[in-house]
C-alpha cells in the first residue's frame, strides 16, 4: 500500500506528549481523513458530523473548533486530496524528458494514486460532483489544471499538426479522461483503474502524434 | 414533440375541452419546464415543490399526481431532455449514407437543441451534479447512451477494433465536458459555433485528423422537415 499522504495520516490513539499546535494540526488532518471515510460509507448527503467525528476519533467540539460545517470540512478534504494528486502528477511528469512519456507517467501517477486510495478517489472524483455547489468551482479549476500538461504537446509540432488542433482540444481530452475515470469509480472498479492507462495514453496523444505513434507509446511497458 | 419545453403555456381558463391524456402530458411538460426554470434561477438544492407549483401555475395536488417528489420530477426532466436530444440526433443523420456526415449532422442537431433549451440544458448538464446520487448516476448513464452512435465509426476506421476499447466513452465524456464548461461559464450561445472543432475531435480517432477536418468543414445536412 502507498503511504498515506501526510495531511491524511492518522494520529495513533491514546495519550501522547505532543506539542499543542501539532495536535491541533493533526486533529484537522484526522478530520479530513475521517470525512473521506465517512463519505465512502454513507455518501455525501448521508454523512453527518457524528459520522465524521467517529471516523476521526475526535469529539464533536473538536470538529467545530476546526470547521464551522460539514461543507467546510469537505472543502478542506477536497483541497488536500487534489493538492496531493496534483503533486504526484507533476512529479511524475517532470521526471520524464520526452513529452509523450511525461504524459504517460503523469496519467499513470494519477491512476495509481486513485487506485491505491479508493476513499479519496471517490471523494475527489465522484462525491465532489454530488456535493455540488460546495466545491463545484474548485472541481472545475482542478480539472482545468491538467490542461497545460497537454498544451505543452503543441511545442515543436509542425504547422500542419498545429493547424489540426483546435482551441478546445486539450479541454476535451482532459474532460474525456476524467469522465472515464469517474465512471469507473462509480461502477466500483477503482482498484482496476490502472488498466485504463493504455487507452488514456493513446486517446490523449493521438491528436499530437498521430494514431500509430500514440498507440506505440501507449503499449510500451 | 418538438415544442420548446420552456414555452409550453398554461391553457386559458375554460379551454379544457381537451382529451384527458393530452392534458396529462401537457401538465407533465409544464411542470418539468417550471422545474428547469426554477433550477436555473436558484440552483437545484434551493428549489422547493412550492416554487415549481407556483411557476407552473398548477395546484400542489397536480404536482403530486404526476411526480412523487422534487427528485422524481428532476429525473423526469432529465429523461425528457435525453430522449428529445437523442431523437433529434438520430433523425438528423437518418438519411445520410456516410458515418462522418451523420456525426456532423447529429452533433449540429444536438448543439442546436442545447442552445434552444438553455434552462433544460443547464439543469441536466450542470445541476444534475448536485441533485443527488440518482441524478449523477442518470447523467453517467446518459453519456453511455451516446456511445453506440460513435462506435459505428469503427466500421469505417482502418484501425477498426484495434482502437482502444474505451475510445467512445472518452469522446462522449470530452464532448460533455466542453458543453459543461460553456454552460457553467454562461456561454451557451457559443455552443453552436463550436460544432466544427467538436466534430473534428470526435472523428479524428477513426478517420484521421485530415479527413476529420474536411468533414467538419462541411455544412451539416439540415434535418428533414417534420
Amino acid at each position: 500500500m502507498d503511504e498515506y499522504p501526510p495531511e491524511l495520516a492518522r494520529l495513533p490513539p491514546g495519550r501522547h506528549g505532543l506539542p499543542r499546535e501539532f495536535v491541533a494540526h493533526n486533529q484537522r488532518e484526522r478530520l479530513i481523513a475521517g470525512i473521506a471515510e465517512a463519505i465512502a460509507e454513507n455518501g455525501y448527503s448521508g454523512t453527518t458530523i457524528a459520522h465524521i467525528t467517529r471516523a476521526a476519533a475526535v469529539s464533536r467540539r473538536t470538529f467545530y473548533e476546526h470547521f464551522p460545517s460539514k461543507d467546510d470540512c469537505f472543502v478542506a478534504a477536497y483541497e488536500a486530496v487534489m493538492a496531493e494528486l496534483q503533486e504526484r502528477v507533476s512529479e511524475a511528469f517532470d521526471a520524464e524528458d520526452e513529452w509523450p512519456e511525461a504524459i504517460k507517467a503523469g496519467i499513470a501517477a494519477m491512476l495509481d494514486f486513485l487506485a491505491s486510495e479508493p476513499n479519496l478517489a471517490r471523494l475527489c472524483m465522484v462525491e465532489a460532483l454530488v456535493a455540488g455547489p460546495v466545491v463545484v468551482e474548485r472541481y472545475d479549476a482542478a480539472i482545468q489544471s491538467f490542461v497545460p500538461y497537454f498544451r505543452e504537446g503543441r511545442e515543436g509540432r509542425s504547422p500542419e499538426v498545429l493547424s489540426r488542433l483546435s482551441p478546445t482540444t486539450e479541454e476535451a481530452l482532459v474532460g474525456g479522461m476524467v469522465s472515464l475515470i469517474s465512471r469507473r469509480i462509480i461502477a466500483g472498479k477503482t482498484a482496476k483503474l490502472r488498466e485504463l492507462l493504455p487507452d488514456l495514453v493513446e486517446f490523449t496523444l493521438t491528436p499530437y502524434l498521430g494514431s500509430a505513434a500514440a498507440s506505440k507509446v501507449a503499449k510500451q511497458s | 414533440m418538438t415544442q420548446r419545453v420552456t414555452q409550453v403555456r398554461r391553457p386559458r381558463p375554460g379551454q379544457h375541452a381537451l382529451p384527458r391524456e393530452f392534458i396529462a402530458q401537457h401538465q407533465r411538460a409544464r411542470i418539468v419546464a417550471a422545474l428547469a426554470e426554477e433550477t436555473v434561477d436558484k440552483g437545484y438544492r434551493a428549489v422547493t415543490v412550492a416554487d415549481v407549483v407556483r411557476r407552473a401555475g398548477i395546484a400542489r395536488n397536480t404536482f403530486y399526481e404526476n411526480f412523487s417528489s422534487k427528485e422524481d420530477c428532476f429525473l423526469a426532466a432529465y429523461e425528457f431532455a435525453v430522449e428529445e436530444a437523442m431523437r433529434r440526433v438520430v433523425e438528423a443523420g437518418s438519411e445520410l449514407e456516410s458515418w462522418p456526415a451523420r456525426v456532423n449532422a447529429g452533433l449540429a442537431a444536438f448543439l442546436s437543441y442545447v442552445a434552444s433549451e438553455p434552462a433544460l440544458a443547464h439543469t441536466c448538464v450542470v445541476e444534475a451534479l448536485s441533485a443527488g446520487p440518482a441524478a449523477v448516476e442518470r447523467r453517467e448513464r446518459s453519456i453511455q447512451e451516446f456511445v453506440p452512435l460513435f462506435r459505428l465509426g469503427r466500421k469505417v476506421s482502418p484501425q477498426g477494433e484495434n482502437l482502444p476499447p474505451t475510445l467512445e466513452e472518452q469522446i462522449v465524456g470530452g464532448l460533455f465536458w466542453i458543453l459543461y464548461q460553456r454552460i457553467v461559464s454562461g456561454k451557451v450561445e457559443e455552443i453552436e459555433s463550436l460544432r466544427p472543432e467538436l466534430v473534428e475531435f470526435a472523428l479524428s480517432p477513426y478517420i484521421g485528423s485530415e479527413a476529420a477536418k474536411r468533414s467538419a468543414a462541411e455544412a451539416p445536412a439540415a434535418p428533414t422537415a417534420g
